[in-house]
């Protein structure tokens, strides 16, 4: 039996909650097994980047929880949270958002820092990582010395480098050509068989959408549709 | 890595960072010149006071100073002055008579000190010929000479070679008048203390007091001021019943403006920087709102709170550090010119002299003052850093990364 990664139950988020509430998720039910490859999908305002945002415990519900790797993400607060993020979530945003005053290597080696890792692992392990994203050759660039893909690969490499427990990546493809959205694709496949490194996505993208091994599907903050085996969809959609 | 980013984050926005860093450069090296300005100021009046009017350390009879009266003079003065020479701290000392009094012309009368002096000996403690600006200093060939303030003998409507009366009372409490023609007319860098002090040889004034050969005041000139507070204790060890003031007991006023002016320079000081404070925090504080979502990024991806206080902190000292260099290279180097060459506000002579002021103006700077001025420029950038970082730590990750 695999693993439980994420174990989100009843997700309710409500903006505005004392004029107009709008609910940006109501009563999701996720189950998430280590190894997997998920795409969530749906139109704007499905709810899709909140969904994120609560596994990710960038975001509070309204009701509901979170639990990854078994600790209940909902609960913590201030720096035990930032802290829990550190050392279990990997994250991918649509807009990259390396930070532009480092380069390739120190953007991927200052996660490590975060995490006080010795100096000799955290030179193995940025060397390791650019090997796998394919960046060797751009380790001193700074991102706005690389073009989107390149730095949506280096993206991917930050948020390996802590071992996350699973990767959250928010319109990975968005803002990136056919090409190098593909590499991107690849990569991410890649590191999911080799690895086993879960992968949660968020996209509009139909290449996403093909590729992902399971697809969800969100519409007015709920989930409509799972292509998950069927015991993990019951449990996803909290029948038991 | 937290330095390093926070360095290359000051120099994301050149044009902006070089214009307060071009801000604190400026500030800086006016207020630490200004300090400077102010200091050269008070140590030329003190000089000044010091060396031309009061000494370091005057000898008194304990209930002379309380009205002047000339009954009370020092017990065995000439001993006590002999002593006193001989010990290795002091320059010179020197004994006076000095009474209250009035001075008189045809044109009108002012209550003046004179002060009874030994012509050779007081010139080595005030250095008073070298103040004549008419006339000719005590020579001893004619009595009853007298040195007059320029300020006194206009008032008087009074010319070198006339003569004036002068009246006081004797120990006996007799009112003694006596005219002497005025050999030299003097003049100091303080107003009020020419229009107030005339000078005639003891020897014209003691007998006429009631005092021949004493004193009823010694005024000691050291070799260092740093020496005012063991030879004053030396001597009052030594002189029991005697009353032993040092310059800032005899003239409070003087160590006020002292005490004074050590506090306005850091008043200017602070003024200055505060100023600069608002500038950095407007500038750090569209640094912190440009980069929310970077932040945002930061904050997500596991960066705690403080490191991003410390963050925005260390950009802000950066920013003023940058700025500290040339702005204190620029004071240091305007400091030691014009230490050297002294600015000379002559123009506004009259002005700084009724105040008591020099109008050639020595700027200097304290060892001190340099690191008082370093905490508070360290300080400003802690206060401006405050808001801004305050505002980053607040950031909610999820909003910010959406913007």
């Amino acid at each position: 039996m695999k693993k439980t990664v994420i174990d989100a139950h009843n997700l309710t988020r409500i903006y505005d909650e004392k004029t107009i509430p709008v609910y940006a998720l109501n009563g999701v039910h996720l189950h998430i097994e280590e190894g997997e490859f998920t795409a969530i999908k749906g139109p704007s305002g499905s709810g899709k980047t909140t969904l994120l945002n609560m596994i990710g415990g960038l975001d509070s519900p309204t009701g509901g929880w979170v639990e990854i790797n078994g600790t209940n993400i909902t609960g913590l607060k201030g720096g035990a949270l930032i802290d829990f993020r550190l050392h279990n979530i990997g994250f991918v945003f649509q807009s990259y958002n390396l930070i532009p005053v480092l380069t390739a290597w120190e953007n991927i080696e200052f996660i490590l820092l975060l995490q006080k890792r010795p100096a000799t692992e955290r030179r193995k392990r940025v060397n390791e990582l650019l090997a796998q994203v394919g960046l060797n050759d751009k380790a001193r660039k700074r991102p706005a010395e690389l073009s989107g893909g390149q730095q949506q690969r280096v993206a991917v490499a930050r948020a390996l480098a802590p071992k996350p427990q699973f990767i959250l990546a928010d319109e990975p493809t968005a803002n990136l050509d056919s090409v190098s959205a593909s590499n991107l694709l690849d990569i991410m496949d890649k590191l999911n068989k080799e690895e086993n490194i879960t992968f949660i996505f968020s996209t509009h993208d139909q290449r996403v959408i093909d590729r992902a091994r399971r697809v969800i599907t969100l519409e007015d903050g709920k989930i409509v549709a799972d292509t998950a085996p069927a015991s993990i969809v019951h449990e996803t959609t909290g029948e038991k | 890595m937290l330095l390093k980013i926070a360095w290359r984050n000051t120099w994301r926005n050149k044009k902006r960072s070089l214009i307060i860093i071009a801000a604190v450069t400026a500030g800086l090296a006016t207020g630490i010149f200004l300090m400077a300005f102010y200091n050269g100021m008070v140590e030329e009046r003190v000089k000044a006071a010091v060396s031309g009017e009061i000494s370091h350390i005057q000898l008194h009879h304990p209930s002379f100073r309380s009205d002047y009266d000339a009954d009370f003079f020092l017990d065995n003065g000439r001993e006590k002055l002999n002593r006193i020479r001989k010990l290795p701290d002091v320059k010179w000392a020197t004994g006076r008579v000095v009474l209250r009094g009035m001075i008189a012309s045809a044109y009108g009368s002012s209550g003046i000190t004179i002060n009874g002096i030994h012509p050779g000996e007081e010139d080595r403690i005030t250095g008073l010929s070298a103040k004549i600006m008419e006339g000719r200093y005590f020579n001893g060939e004619k009595p009853n000479e007298l040195i007059i303030g320029e300020k006194l003998l206009k008032k008087l409507k009074l010319s070198r070679g006339h003569k004036a009366v002068i009246s006081f009372q004797d120990t006996a409490g007799n009112i003694e008048s006596a005219a002497f023609r005025i050999c030299a007319v003097y003049k100091t860098a303080n107003t009020p203390y020419d229009e107030s002090n005339v000078f005639v040889p003891i020897s014209d004034l003691d007998t006429l007091a009631g005092l021949p050969g004493q004193f009823n005041e010694i005024a000691v000139l050291l070799h260092a001021s740093g020496q005012l507070e063991t030879v004053q204790n030396t001597l009052k060890g030594e002189m029991p019943g005697t009353e032993i003031m040092n310059w800032k007991e005899i003239a409070p006023e003087l160590g006020l403006t002292v005490t004074v002016a050590e506090q306005m320079v850091y008043i200017f000081m602070v003024i200055i920087l505060l100023a600069l404070a608002f500038g950095i925090v407007n500038t750090m504080l569209m640094a912190v709102l440009e980069r929310k979502r970077e932040i945002g990024v930061l904050l997500a991806l596991g960066m705690n709170r403080a490191r991003v206080f410390n963050m925005i902190l260390a950009e802000t000292l950066f920013l003023i550090a940058a700025g500290c260099p040339g702005g204190m290279g620029i004071a240091f180097a305007a400091i030691a010119i014009t230490h050297r060459t002294g600015i000379n506000l002559s123009k506004f002579a009259d002005v700084y002299a009724s105040f008591g002021y020099s109008p050639v103006n020595y700027p200097s700077l304290a060892p001190g003052q340099l690191l008082t001025i370093l905490l508070l420029v360290v300080f400003t950038a802690f206060l401006s850093a405050l808001y801004p970082a305050w505002k980053a730590i607040r950031l909610k990750p999820a909003a910010s990364i959406r913007k």
